[in-house]
C-alpha cells in the first residue's frame, strides 16, 4: 500500500459545461490538478462553484465536456460506459451528504452490497466495526439515526478498501460531535490504508486535518494552500 | 382556479402516456369485448325478429306421412291457431355437372301465385315458378353462390324415383331455413346441400300426392297456448302418420340460431368482467402511486383553499380522461371486430340483411362500464386524497419503513445476495400491489387459456362423435323407411365391405312436466361401425332393456338411471310404453336416446324398419360406390364421413382462429397493461436506488436485475394461479356455452397450458425489456442530488 506514492489523478483543462436550452452553465472552467497517491484533499467553496462536479467528473460519475483526465495510466475521458463502471468499482468509494442508502437492506447488507462485488474486501462486519456500530448489523436505516447511517455509508465506502474516497459533503447533514466521528473514520482510511482522500466541505474548519485545500470559486481553483501540519479531526473545531 | 388544476392534469396524463395507454388498452378491451358481442348479439336478434316478422315465420311445425290438404282448414280452426299452411317436403339427388360427390337438396312447395302467407321465400333475383312448367325452381341464396348458378341453370335431379330435369328461375331464401342443414350432418354444407322451392302442383304430381301434403306449419294468436295447440294438431294428424308437432324451439334452423344467441350472451357475461377488474386494478394502483407521489402538492392544494372535493374530484378526473380514452378505442376495435364476426355469421347463417349495428344499449353500457371501473378503481385514492390532512402532507414523505421481522427472516434464511434481498423485501413491503400484479397476469394467461381450451374442446368433440364414434364411411338414407332387403342390395354393390342398418323411431319423452321431441335410435347388435363413447372415453354397449340417454337429453329431462320415463311413438301406432332409463352416455353432441331393436320394436308393436345403413367400403371403389347409389331409386341422401369431418374442422379454424386472434390479443394487451404499469411504478420507486447502485460500481446490467428480478419472480408466480384461473373459467364456459345441441366436451390439452404460458410470458417479458432499458437511460448525479 504505497502510502506516498506516485500520481493517483492528473487533469489538464477540464471544463464541464451544461447546456440547457439557450442558456450555457459553466460548471468547470479549465481546471488543472493532480492529487498524489495517499494524498488528503478538502475542497472548499460557495455553493454553486463546481466542487461537486469535479468530484463526480472524477469519481466517474460524469464525463467532461472538454479536457482530460487520467487515472495512474488510464485516462478515463476515453472510457466507455462499461469501463467507467469497472473504474469505480475498482477504485472508488463515494459517500455523499444524503447516505443514499437503501431502505429495505440491514446495515451489514448495506455494506455488503460493496462487498459482493469487489475485488478484495474487507468482511462487512469488519468494516462496520471500524465505524464503531457492528452491533447494530442487523438495524434498517429507518431505525439508525442521521449519523449512523452515515457511518454505515463510510463502512459501505471503505469496505472495498478504495484506493480512493470521494466525499461530496459527508457531514453536511450531521451535528459536529458526530461528524467528528465520521470525519475520524476517513481520516483512520487515510492514514492506515493510504487511501487517497478528496472531502468537499462548507466547513472551513475541517480544512485543518488535509494536506491541501482546494478553494472553488466560479468552476476554477482560485487558491491552493498545503498545510504544514494536518490536526486529528478529534481537535479540530467548528 | 380549475384552469390550473385541469394543467396539471394534462400534465399528468402527458407524463404518464405509457401507462395512461396501457390503462386505455385493457379498458378498451373490456369495452371492445362487451360492445362486440351485445353488438352482434342485439344485430342478430333484431335481423332475426324483423325476418320471422316480415316472411312469417310459423310458430308451430308438424310432419306427417301424408294427408290431404283439407287438414289444414281443421288445424287451422284450432282455438289458438291464427292461420296454417300445408306443404310438401321432399328430398332429393341432384346431378351437378361434373361432380362426383352426392349433392342433395330438400324441395318445398310454395304456391305459383304467392299467397304464402306463412315461411314466405324472399326473393333475390328471378320469379315464382309458374303453374304448368313443371321443373321451374328457386334455388337458395347460399346453395346457388356456392356452386356458381344462376338463373336459367338447369340441373339434372332424381325425385322420389324419377329423374326430372329442373331449371333455376329464381334465387331466395326463407326463415325457415336460416340455418339449413342436411339430415345427419351438424354444419351447413353449401356445395352439398341446398334448399329448392317448387311449384305446389309440380311438386304434387312429382311425389304422388296430389291435393295432399306432409308438413305443416301453424302462426298462433297472440297469447295462446302452445302446448294445447300441439296436442290439439297431433290428435288431428294422428291418422295421416303424424310425426309430432313442435313449437320453434325444436326446430332445428331456430334451436341453432338460439344456441348461438345464447354463446354470445354467455360471453358477454364472462369475457369483459375480467378485463374491467384487471382495469379496477390498474387504476388503483397507478392513481395510488400518483396520489403517494403527490401528497405535498395535494397539502399545498388545499393549504390555498382548494376543497377537498375539488381535489378528490381532480383525482377522479384523471381516472374518467383515462376510461375515455379506452372507451373510445375499446368501441371502433369492437364495431372493426363486430364487422368481421358478422362476416362469419353470414357464412353459416342465411340472412336477407345482416348489418352490425351497435344499439344504443351497447352503447351506453360500454361507456358506463369503462367510466364506471376507472371510478370504482379510483375510489381509494380519492379517499386518501380527501382525507390528506394538508400539515401533514406537507412535511416530507415518511421513506418506505423496513423493520427487522419476518421479511428480513427470509432474507437471512434464504442466504441471498444483497441484491437478492433488495428484490424479496420489495415485493413482501408492497404485498398488494405485488399480489395484484401476479392476479393481473394469472388472469391474462387464464383467459388464453380458457379460449384455447375451445379448440381443444372442439377436437375432442371430433374425435369422439366422429373418429371414435363412427366407423363408416358413407351413410345412406332412404326416402321411406325400407325393410331388410335394402340392406342386402347394397351389399351386392362390389366394393361394399359391410352394411349395418340403423333404425329410429321419432317419440315424445315425457317425464311429469317436462318433455322432449326426439329419436330413439338403433344400431344392430354386435356393431362394428357404431359405438357410443362416454366422456372418460369409454365405449357403452346398447342396453338390454330400456333407454340409454345422452346425458343432454337425460339433464333435459331430469333423469337418472334406473327413473322410468313415458316413451310416446310419434306417428304409427301413437303408443305409450313406460320404459327404464338403463343408462346415461356423455355425448357431445345433441340429445339422443338409444335402444337396441327388440326395444324399438316393443315400442313401435312392430318390425322397426330400417332408416338409414352405414356403409364402410373399399377406399378404391368409392367413387363408383357413390355413383351406383346416387342411381338408385328412393334413395334420400347419401354423406361422407371425411366430407363432415372437413367440415367441422374447417367451421373451428374459421371461428376459433379469429376468435383466438382476438384473445391473444386481449391477452397480451391484460399482461402488458399490467407488467407495463408495475415496472414503471416499480422504476420509479427504485430510480434512487439504482442510481445508488450504479455509483457503487454495479454495471447496467446488474442493475437491471433488481427491476427484472422482481417483475420475473412476479409473473413466475402468476403461472399457477393462471392455470387454475384458466382452469375454471375453462370449465365456466364450457358449461355456459353448452346447449340442447352441443355439449362442449371440457378437456384441455398440455399445448393450451403451455401455449397461454408460453405467449403470456413472452408479453410480460417483452414488457419488462422495454422498462427495464430505461437503466441505460439512469442519470446518477441527476437522481443523486434530489434527495428521494
Ligand atoms: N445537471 C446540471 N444541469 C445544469 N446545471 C448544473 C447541473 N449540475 C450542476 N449544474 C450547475 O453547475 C454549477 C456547479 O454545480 P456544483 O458542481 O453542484 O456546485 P457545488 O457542488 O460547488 O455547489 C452550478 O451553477 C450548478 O447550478
Ligand atoms: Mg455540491
Amino acid at each position: 500500500m504505497p502510502i506516498d506514492g506516485g500520481i493517483a489523478f492528473r487533469c489538464a483543462g477540464l471544463r464541464k459545461t451544461y447546456r440547457s436550452g439557450e442558456t450555457e452553465v459553466h460548471a468547470l472552467r479549465s481546471v488543472d490538478l493532480s492529487v498524489r497517491q495517499g494524498e488528503s484533499l478538502v475542497l472548499l467553496g460557495p455553493s454553486g462553484s463546481g466542487k461537486s462536479t469535479m468530484l463526480n467528473i472524477i469519481g466517474g460519475l460524469d464525463r467532461p465536456t472538454e479536457g482530460t483526465l487520467h487515472y495512474q495510466d488510464i485516462e478515463l475521458t476515453g472510457l466507455s460506459d462499461h469501463d467507467l463502471t469497472r473504474f469505480r468499482r475498482r477504485h472508488i468509494g463515494f459517500i455523499f451528504q444524503f447516505y443514499n442508502l437503501i431502505p429495505s437492506l440491514t446495515a451489514e447488507e448495506n455494506v455488503n452490497l460493496v462487498t459482493d462485488i469487489a475485488e478484495a474486501p474487507m468482511p462487512a462486519i469488519e468494516a462496520l466495526d471500524l465505524v464503531g456500530l457492528a452491533d447494530r448489523r442487523h438495524h434498517y436505516p429507518a431505525q439508525l439515526s442521521g449519523g449512523e447511517q452515515q457511518r454505515v455509508a463510510v463502512a459501505r465506502a471503505i469496505a472495498k478498501q478504495p484506493a480512493v474516497l470521494l466525499c461530496d459533503e459527508p457531514t453536511g447533514a450531521l451535528d459536529s460531535a458526530t461528524g467528528v466521528r465520521v470525519l475520524q473514520t476517513l481520516d483512520r482510511a487515510n492514514r492506515e490504508l493510504g487511501t487517497t482522500l478528496l472531502i468537499i466541505t462548507h466547513n472551513a474548519g475541517i480544512a485543518a486535518m488535509a494536506d491541501r485545500v482546494l478553494h472553488f470559486l466560479d468552476g476554477q481553483i482560485s487558491q491552493e494552500v498545503v498545510n504544514q501540519t494536518r490536526i486529528r479531526p478529534d481537535e479540530l473545531t467548528w | 382556479m380549475v384552469a390550473a388544476l385541469d394543467r396539471k392534469l394534462l400534465r399528468n396524463l402527458w407524463h404518464m402516456r405509457g401507462q395512461v395507454l396501457a390503462i386505455a388498452l385493457v379498458l378498451a378491451a373490456a369495452a371492445a369485448t362487451f360492445v362486440l358481442s351485445t353488438g352482434v348479439h342485439s344485430s342478430l336478434t333484431a335481423t332475426r325478429a324483423a325476418y320471422y316478422d316480415r316472411n312469417g315465420f310459423a310458430d308451430v311445425f308438424a310432419g306427417m306421412t301424408r294427408a290431404p290438404r283439407s287438414v289444414v282448414a281443421r288445424v287451422a280452426a284450432i282455438p289458438g291457431a291464427q292461420r296454417a299452411q300445408g306443404s310438401i317436403i321432399q328430398y332429393a339427388t341432384l346431378d351437378m355437372p361434373g361432380r362426383k360427390d352426392p349433392v342433395r337438396a330438400l324441395l318445398n312447395s310454395i304456391r305459383e301465385d304467392g299467397r304464402d302467407s306463412i315461411n314466405r321465400v324472399t326473393l333475390r333475383e328471378g320469379r315464382l315458378p309458374e303453374e304448368g312448367k313443371p321443373g321451374e325452381v328457386i334455388v337458395d341464396e347460399a346453395f346457388a353462390s356456392a356452386n356458381d348458378m344462376a338463373l336459367g341453370d338447369r340441373v339434372e335431379a332424381l325425385i322420389y324415383g324419377v329423374q326430372q330435369e329442373l331449371t333455376v328461375v329464381g334465387i331466395g331464401l326463407a326463415p325457415n331455413y336460416i340455418y339449413a342443414l342436411a339430415p345427419g350432418e351438424l354444419i351447413p354444407d353449401n356445395r352439398r346441400f341446398g334448399v329448392f322451392w317448387m311449384g305446389q302442383k309440380a311438386l304434387e304430381a312429382a311425389t304422388d300426392r296430389t291435393d295432399a301434403i306432409n308438413t305443416l306449419s301453424v302462426v298462433l294468436q297472440r297469447g295462446a297456448s302452445e302446448p294445447d295447440v300441439i296436442r290439439q294438431i297431433d290428435t288431428i294428424l294422428a291418422p295421416y302418420g303424424g310425426t309430432g308437432a313442435y313449437g320453434r324451439k325444436d326446430h332445428l334452423s331456430h334451436a341453432f340460431l338460439d344456441n348461438e344467441l345464447m354463446q354470445l350472451e354467455a360471453m358477454t357475461k364472462v369475457i369483459p368482467p375480467v378485463f374491467l377488474l384487471v382495469a379496477v386494478f390498474l387504476v388503483y394502483i397507478v392513481l395510488g402511486r400518483m396520489i403517494r407521489i403527490e401528497r405535498t402538492q395535494i397539502g399545498l392544494l388545499k393549504a390555498f383553499g382548494y376543497s377537498d372535493v375539488a381535489v378528490g374530484w381532480h383525482y377522479l378526473k384523471f381516472a374518467l380522461v383515462v376510461a375515455a380514452i379506452g372507451c373510445l378505442l375499446g368501441l371502433a376495435a369492437g364495431v372493426w371486430m363486430g364487422r368481421a364476426m358478422t362476416g362469419l355469421y353470414a357464412e353459416y347463417y342465411r340472412f336477407p340483411f345482416l348489418a352490425y349495428r351497435i344499439s344504443s344499449e351497447a352503447f351506453l353500457g360500454a361507456v358506463a362500464l369503462s367510466l364506471g371501473t376507472a371510478a370504482l378503481g379510483a375510489i381509494g385514492g380519492m379517499y386518501r386524497a380527501v382525507r390528506l390532512n394538508p400539515a401533514v402532507a406537507m412535511a416530507p414523505p415518511p421513506p418506505p419503513i423496513y423493520r427487522a421481522g419476518f421479511v428480513s427472516k427470509i432474507g437471512h434464511a434464504g442466504g441471498f445476495s444483497a441484491v437478492g434481498n433488495m428484490i424479496v423485501r420489495h415485493i413482501a413491503r408492497w404485498p398488494g400491489r405485488s399480489a395484484l400484479t401476479v392476479l393481473g397476469v394469472a388472469l391474462s394467461a387464464g383467459l388464453l387459456f380458457s379460449t384455447m381450451q375451445f379448440m381443444d374442446s372442439s377436437r375432442t368433440m371430433i374425435d369422439s362423435f366422429f373418429l371414435r364414434g363412427q366407423a363408416q364411411d358413407l351413410t345412406v338414407t332412404f326416402v321411406e323407411p325400407r325393410n331388410e332387403d335394402v340392406i342386402y342390395a347394397l351389399r351386392q354393390i362390389p366394393g361394399v365391405q359391410r352394411v349395418e342398418p340403423t333404425r329410429g323411431l321419432a317419440v315424445r319423452l315425457v317425464n311429469g312436466v317436462r318433455s322432449k321431441r326426439t329419436a330413439v335410435e338403433s344400431t344392430m347388435a354386435g356393431s362394428q361401425l357404431v359405438s357410443h363413447i362416454d366422456a372418460s372415453g369409454k365405449k357403452l354397449e346398447l342396453p338390454p332393456g330400456g333407454l340409454m340417454l345422452s346425458r343432454q337429453l337425460a339433464d333435459e329431462l331430469d333423469l337418472k338411471a334406473g327413473d322410468v320415463v313415458r316413451v310416446e311413438l310419434l306417428g304409427g301406432r301413437q303408443t305409450r310404453t313406460g320404459l327404464r332409463v338403463a343408462s346415461i352416455v356423455d355425448e357431445f353432441i345433441g340429445s339422443r336416446a338409444y335402444a337396441n331393436e327388440r326395444t324399438l320394436e316393443l315400442l313401435a308393436r312392430d318390425a322397426s324398419p330400417v332408416g338409414s345403413a352405414l356403409l364402410k367400403v373399399d377406399p378404391a371403389d368409392r367413387q363408383a360406390i357413390i355413383a351406383r347409389l346416387k342411381d338408385m331409386p328412393l334413395l334420400l341422401g347419401i354423406s361422407e364421413r371425411d366430407a363432415s369431418v372437413r367440415l367441422f374442422e374447417s367451421m373451428i379454424e374459421d371461428n376459433l382462429f379469429t376468435m383466438l386472434f382476438f384473445y391473444i390479443t386481449f391477452a397480451s394487451v391484460i399482461a402488458v397493461g399490467v407488467v407495463y404499469n408495475s415496472a414503471r411504478i416499480l422504476f420509479a420507486e427504485r430510480a434512487h436506488e439504482l442510481a445508488t447502485l450504479r455509483v457503487l460500481g454495479y454495471y447496467h446490467s446488474e442493475v437491471a436485475i433488481v427491476l427484472a428480478g422482481e417483475l420475473a419472480l412476479l409473473i413466475v408466480a402468476a403461472i399457477l394461479p393462471g392455470c387454475l384461473i384458466g382452469y375454471s373459467l375453462a370449465q365456466l364456459m364450457t358449461e355456459m356455452f353448452s346447449s340442447d345441441l352441443f355439449r362442449l366436451p371440457f378437456a384441455p390439452s398440455r399445448a393450451s397450458y403451455g401455449w397461454s404460458i408460453v405467449i403470456v410470458l413472452a408479453a410480460a417479458i417483452g414488457t419488462v425489456l422495454l422498462v427495464v432499458r430505461r437503466v441505460t437511460r439512469l442519470d446518477m448525479v441527476a437522481v443523486l442530488k434530489a434527495r428521494d
